[in-house]
C-alpha cells in the first residue's frame, strides 16, 4: 500500500542520490577495512534510514511494508552491508517491540531505535538451534521479580554495535517446543552479557556478526516483551514473516545492481570485434537475470501489499525469500560468468557481490526452511 | 520578510535524450526527474536565510509544469521551504524563457517578495534568462551567478563568479533577485522524516492560464543530437590492449613521450 | 542586416575573445557597429561605428547603467541583432536588454543553421535550433565557438553616456585564490572529472600527471566537491589551457569545461560513456573505467 505516491517518490530520489554519492563510492573501502566509517553511519542516521518501519507515534516514518520495500530496493543498489547497519532496527531488532511490546517498552526503545541512537539486535540462533529454532536451550529462570539468563547465541548480526538485544530464552523447561519460549529485551552492559569474537565471514565485510553470551545475566521481569511468558517464539515467527519479505527486497535490490554491472561490462567489452553483449549466449544470461529479477520484484511487492492489508503472509513471505535469495545468487553467478576472468578479480564489484549475496540463502531461515514452511502451510490448508 | 525560490524539474542528466515526435524537444517518456541542480543551491541558500531570519519569515517555493513537478516542490518543502506554489502547465516545456519569466512575474508581482532566488540556469535548456527577466519584469535589483551570499537588514552582499576565478562583489538593495551558481553552498539532503513532514505543508495550485498573458518571442524549431565531428578515434576493448594502443598513438602524434 | 556588437574591455584593451563577435557577425553576413566601455586613448582597430562610453565614468559593471548604454546605442544604430559574448558580463546583461526591448534572446549560440541559431542543451549532450520570432534579437555567443576576426581600420567614434539610479552597487573584486600551479604553462595536463568517483581516487590521476611530467587539472564538479583545489580548475571559471597533451579522465565535457581546454594540441578522453560530450573534442576517446585504465597507463610510463 502506498499512502502518498509523490512523497514516496521524493524519498526514493533522495535515497538514490545518497546511494550514488555517499555509499557506492565507499563500498570497496568499507569491505577492505571491514568497517563502515562513522561519518557514513552518521549520515544514514541524519537521513532517517533507521526509522523506516517504526510507527510515526514513536518518531519513526511509519512506512507501509510496500513503501519500506520501495526504499530498500534503492538502498540495496549499494553493498548490502549498508542495509545491514539499519537492517536490525528496521526489521528483526525492533519489530518484536513494535508487535508485542508494552506501551512502556515502546516508549523507551522505539524513538531511539528510529533515530538510530541505539542499534537493536535479534538473538535467536544458537550453536545447536539454527533452523530448528524452537529447540533453543538458552534458559531464563525466574528469581523473584527478575529472570536469570544462561546460554549462547550465535551469528548475531550487528551484535558488536547493538545497545539492546531481543534475546529468546526458555522460561518454561516443561514445554519443549515453541510454547516455552519468551523474548527478553537485554541491554548492553547488563552484568553477565558478553560478546564473542567477530566472525570472519565469506562476504559482507564491514557488517559484523558475533556470539552473544549470557552467563547468569539478571534482567527484570519487565524486560519480557509484552511482559507475558511463552509468546516469544510466536513473536519471533511474526517478526520473521515480515522481515523475510524485507530480505527478499534486499536480494532484488542487490540483483538489480549486479545485473547493471554485468550489462555495462557486456556492452563495453569487445571480443571478436564486437561488444560481447551482441553474442546470444551472453544475451541469454542477461535476459534470464532480468526476467528473474522482475519476477522476484513482483512477488516482493505483492506480498508487501498483502501484509499492508493485514493478511497472513507466512506462505508468500517464504516464497519471496526463497525465490529472491536463490535468484540473486544465480544472477551474481551469471554476472561473474559474463565478466569472465575479471569477475573473479577484486577490482570488480561483481566479485564482492558474489560473496556478499551467498548469505541471503542462509540467514533468516535457510532456503530449505522456507520450503518446509511453504509446504507445511500448503498441507495445512487441505487437511 | 517574504522570500520566493523558483525551481525547475529536469530529467536526470545521465539519461539518454531522444527527440520527441514534435522534433522540437526531448521525448519525456522513461526519464527520471530531478530538481535542476542549480536550483538545489538556490533552495539551500533560501533555506539558510530562512533559518537565519527565523520567525516572521516566510519562504515559498514555486515551480511550473505538469503534476510530476509536485515532487520537486515537495523536495524543496522537505529541505525547509514553508509553502509551495505549483503553476499547473502540461505544456511548460514548449514555452520560451520570456513566457516562463512572465508567469513567475505575474504570480510574484502582488506578493511583495523581498528576495527571490533562482538557479543560474536550467540543466536542460540552459538559457540563463529566466531569473534576470523576472527581475526586469518586476523592477527588482538583480545579480547573477552567485558563489557567495550574505543578507543583512535589506542589503544583499553577493559574490558573482567572473572569469578566471575572480569574483565581483556587489551590493543589492531589496527587493532583489539573485541567480545561484553551483558551489554556492552545500545543498542538504531532504531527510526522510522531513519529507514525511512536508506532506502537511500547503501546496497552492494555480492554472497557468490565470498567469500567462504573453506570446513567445522565440521558437525552437529543432532538437537533435550534435553532429559527430570526424577525426576522433574511439578505442574500446580490454584495458591492457587499450593502454598499448594509446601509448602507440601518443608516441606517434605527440612529442611528450620520449 | 546590422549587428551591434557589445565588446568587453579590461585594463585598457579590448578582450581577445571580443574578436569572436566579429567572426560571428561575418558568418551572419551583418554589418557591424561596436559598443565599448573603454577609453579614447586605446581604440580598437575597427573601421565601423564605435559607441564609446568612458571607462572612468561607467567602467565597473553596473547592470542598470550598462543596460542604458546598450539601449541608447540600439536606438541610434537600429540593429537587427545585439550580440554579446556568453560571459559573466554577457549572460548578466543580455536578458536585461532583451526584456527592455521585448525581443527574443538566444543564449550561447555555437553556430548558425538555416535561419536559426544552434545552441547546446541537456548538459551539452544535445542541440536545439532556435529562431527568434521578433524583428530584432539579442544573441550571446559561446566563447571559442566562432573564430576571432580582427577587422582593422579606424573607428568613427560616437560618445555615449548615461546615468541611472540603481539598487546595485559594485564594491570590488576578490582575486582568484593563490595558485600553487600555473596550468597555462603546463605542457601536459591530466584532468580529474566527476567520473573518478571520490576524493580518495584523485591521487590515481595525479600519479599519471606526475609520470608524464605534467600538472593535475580538475573539472568544476571535482573542485566544488572539495576533491581538488580551485587553482587546478580548467574551464571558463577556472583556467583556459592549451597544453601539448590534455588527458581528461572521467570528465563528461560540460560546455564550460570544453571552452577551457579544446584548443589543446592533442586531447585524450578516458570515459565509460561513449556518448559523453568530451568525445566531441577528443582526438582519442578511450572507452574504459578510469580507475582501471589510468593506473595501467601510468605503469607503462
Amino acid at each position: 500500500m502506498i499512502k502518498d505516491e509523490s512523497t514516496l517518490n521524493v524519498m526514493i530520489e533522495t535515497v538514490q542520490k545518497f546511494v550514488k554519492e555517499r555509499l557506492i563510492p565507499f563500498e570497496e573501502q568499507c569491505s577492505e577495512n571491514d568497517e563502515i566509517p562513522h561519518e557514513i553511519i552518521d549520515e544514514m542516521r541524519e537521513l532517517g534510514l533507521f526509522g523506516l518501519s517504526i510507527p510515526e507515534e514513536y518518531d519513526g516514518l511509519g512506512l507501509t511494508l510496500e513503501e519500506e520495500i520501495s526504499v530498500v530496493l534503492e538502498l540495496c543498489q549499494a553493498s548490502p552491508i549498508f542495509r545491514s547497519v539499519i537492517g536490525t532496527n528496521v526489521g528483526i531488532g525492533a519489530l518484536g517491540i513494535v508487535i508485542d511490546g508494552t506501551e512502556e517498552q515502546k516508549k523507551k526503545y522505539l524513538p531511539k531505535l528510529a533515530a538510530g541512537e541505539i542499534i537493536g539486535s535479534f538473538a535467536l540462533t544458537e550453536p545447536d538451534a539454527g533452523s530448528d529454532a524452537a529447540s533453543l536451550r538458552t534458559s531464563a529462570v525466574k528469581d523473584g521479580d527478575h529472570y536469570v539468563l544462561n546460554g549462547t547465541k550465535r551469528f548475531i548480526t550487528n551484535a558488536p554495535e547493538a545497545s539492546v538485544f531481543t534475546v529468546f530464552a526458555r522460561t518454561n523447561p516443561e514445554i519443549k517446543g515453541a510454547g516455552g519460549i519468551s523474548a527478553f529485551l537485554v541491554e548492553k552492559g547488563t552484568p553477565g552479557l558478553s560478546l564473542g569474537k567477530n566472525e570472519k565471514k565469506m562476504g559482507q565485510w564491514g557488517g559484523h556478526v558475533c556470539d552473544v553470551i549470557l552467563d547468569n545475566c539478571r534482567v527484570p521481569a519487565s524486560a519480557i516483551i509484552g511482559e507475558k511468558e511463552g509468546v516469544g517464539f510466536k513473536t519471533a515467527m511474526r517478526v520473521l514473516d515480515k522481515s523475510r519479505t524485507h530480505i527478499a527486497a534486499v536480494c532484488v535490490g542487490a540483483a538489480t545492481r549486479i545485473l547493471d554491472e554485468a550489462l555495462k561490462y557486456a556492452v563495453e567489452r569487445k571480443q571478436f570485434n564486437k561488444p560481447i553483449a551482441e553474442f546470444q549466449l551472453i544475451q541469454a544470461m542477461l535476459a534470464d537475470s532480468k526476467s528473474e529479477i522482475y519476477a522476484a520484484r513482483s512477488m516482493v511487492l505483492e506480498t508487501a501489499r498483502k501484509y499492508d492489508l493485514k493478511k497472513n503472509i507466512s506462505t508468500e513471505s517464504s516464497c519471496s525469500k526463497l525465490f529472491a535469495s536463490e535468484m540473486v545468487c544465480r544472477v551474481a553467478d551469471r554476472a561473474v560468468q559474463i565478466l569472465g576472468g575479471s569477475g573473479y578479480i577484486r577490482d570488480y564489484a561483481v566479485e564482492r557481490f558474489y560473496r556478499d549475496v551467498r548469505l541471503f540463502r542462509l540467514y533468516e531461515g535457510t532456503s530449505q526452511i522456507q520450503q518446509l514452511i511453504i509446504a507445511r502451510n500448503m498441507i495445512k490448508e487441505v487437511s | 520578510m517574504k522570500i520566493l525560490v523558483c525551481i525547475k524539474q529536469v530529467p536526470d542528466m545521465e539519461s539518454r535524450f531522444k527527440p520527441a515526435a514534435s522534433g522540437v524537444w526531448y521525448d519525456e517518456s522513461d526519464l527520471a526527474w530531478r530538481m535542476n541542480e542549480y536550483d538545489e543551491y538556490a533552495v539551500e541558500q533560501a533555506v539558510q536565510l530562512r533559518e537565519q531570519l527565523g520567525e516572521g519569515c516566510e519562504l515559498t517555493v514555486l515551480s511550473i509544469g505538469p503534476d510530476r513537478v509536485g515532487e520537486a516542490i515537495k523536495k524543496a518543502l522537505a529541505m525547509g521551504c514553508d509553502r509551495g506554489v505549483h503553476v499547473q502547465d502540461d505544456a511548460a516545456a514548449t514555452k520560451d524563457p520570456w513566457q516562463i519569466a512572465a508567469i513567475i512575474a505575474a504570480y510574484a508581482k502582488d506578493q511583495g517578495y523581498d528576495l527571490i532566488f533562482t538557479g543560474m540556469q536550467s540543466q536542460d535548456r540552459g538559457s540563463a534568462q529566466v531569473g534576470v527577466t523576472v527581475a526586469e519584469d518586476l523592477g527588482y535589483a538583480c545579480a547573477t551567478t552567485l558563489v557567495g551570499f550574505a543578507y543583512d537588514n535589506g542589503t544583499v552582499t553577493a559574490k558573482r563568479e567572473l572569469e578566471g576565478g575572480i569574483k565581483g562583489v556587489v551590493k543589492l538593495t531589496t527587493p532583489a533577485l539573485v541567480t545561484c551558481q553551483l558551489g554556492l553552498n552545500v545543498p542538504r539532503y531532504p531527510t526522510l522524516p522531513n519529507i514525511m513532514k512536508a506532506k502537511k505543508k500547503e501546496i497552492q495550485s494555480i492554472p497557468v492560464s490565470e498567469l500567462l498573458k504573453e506570446e513567445p518571442l522565440a521558437a525552437t524549431v529543432s532538437f537533435h543530437p550534435p553532429a559527430k565531428k570526424g577525426g576522433g578515434i574511439v578505442l574500446e576493448g580490454e584495458v591492457g590492449a587499450l593502454v598499448d594502443q594509446l601509448m602507440g598513438i601518443l608516441k606517434e602524434k605527440t612529442t611528450v613521450l620520449r | 542586416m546590422k549587428a551591434l556588437l557589445i565588446g568587453e574591455y579590461r585594463e585598457g584593451k579590448l578582450l581577445e575573445s571580443s574578436y569572436e563577435l566579429f567572426g560571428f557577425a561575418q558568418q551572419l553576413g551583418a554589418e557591424t557597429a561596436l559598443l565599448l566601455v573603454g577609453s579614447d586613448s586605446q581604440l580598437p582597430a575597427f573601421g565601423g561605428t564605435l559607441y564609446l562610453a568612458d571607462a572612468n565614468q561607467c567602467g565597473e559593471y553596473n547592470p542598470d547603467l550598462h543596460k542604458q548604454l546598450v539601449l541608447d546605442a540600439v536606438q541610434k544604430e537600429n540593429p537587427d541583432y545585439v550580440v554579446f559574448l556568453h560571459s559573466s558580463y554577457g549572460w548578466d546583461l543580455a536578458p536585461r536588454v532583451a526584456a527592455k526591448l521585448k525581443v527574443a534572446q538566444v543564449s550561447e549560440a555555437i553556430g548558425l543553421t538555416d535561419g536559426g541559431f544552434e545552441v547546446g542543451c541537456c548538459n551539452a549532450k544535445m542541440r536545439r535550433t532556435v529562431k527568434p520570432t521578433t524583428a530584432k534579437a539579442v544573441i550571446t555567443i559561446q566563447a571559442g565557438a566562432f573564430p576571432g576576426l580582427q577587422p582593422g581600420g579606424t573607428p568613427q567614434v560616437q560618445k555615449i553616456t548615461a546615468s541611472v539610479e540603481s539598487n546595485v552597487s559594485f564594491s570590488g573584486y576578490e582575486p582568484a585564490e593563490a595558485k600553487d600551479v600555473d596550468l597555462t604553462r603546463a605542457e601536459v595536463i591530466v584532468t580529474a572529472g566527476r567520473g573518478v568517483g571520490k576524493k580518495e581516487n584523485v591521487p590515481v590521476i595525479a600519479a599519471l600527471a606526475k609520470a608524464l611530467g605534467g600538472e593535475l587539472g580538475a573539472s568544476r564538479p571535482v573542485v566544488d566537491a572539495g576533491w581538488v583545489e580551485h587553482s587546478h580548475q580548467v574551464g571558463t571559471t577556472g583556467q583556459t589551457v592549451s597544453p601539448k597533451l590534455y588527458i581528461a579522465c572521467g570528465v563528461s565535457g560540460a560546455i564550460q569545461h570544453l571552452a577551457g581546454m579544446k584548443k589543446s594540441d592533442f586531447i585524450v578522453a578516458i570515459n565509460k560513456d561513449k556518448d559523453a560530450p568530451i568525445g566531441e573534442v577528443a582526438d582519442v576517446l578511450v572507452v574504459a573505467d578510469v580507475l582501471q585504465f589510468v593506473p595501467a597507463l601510468t605503469a607503462k610510463m
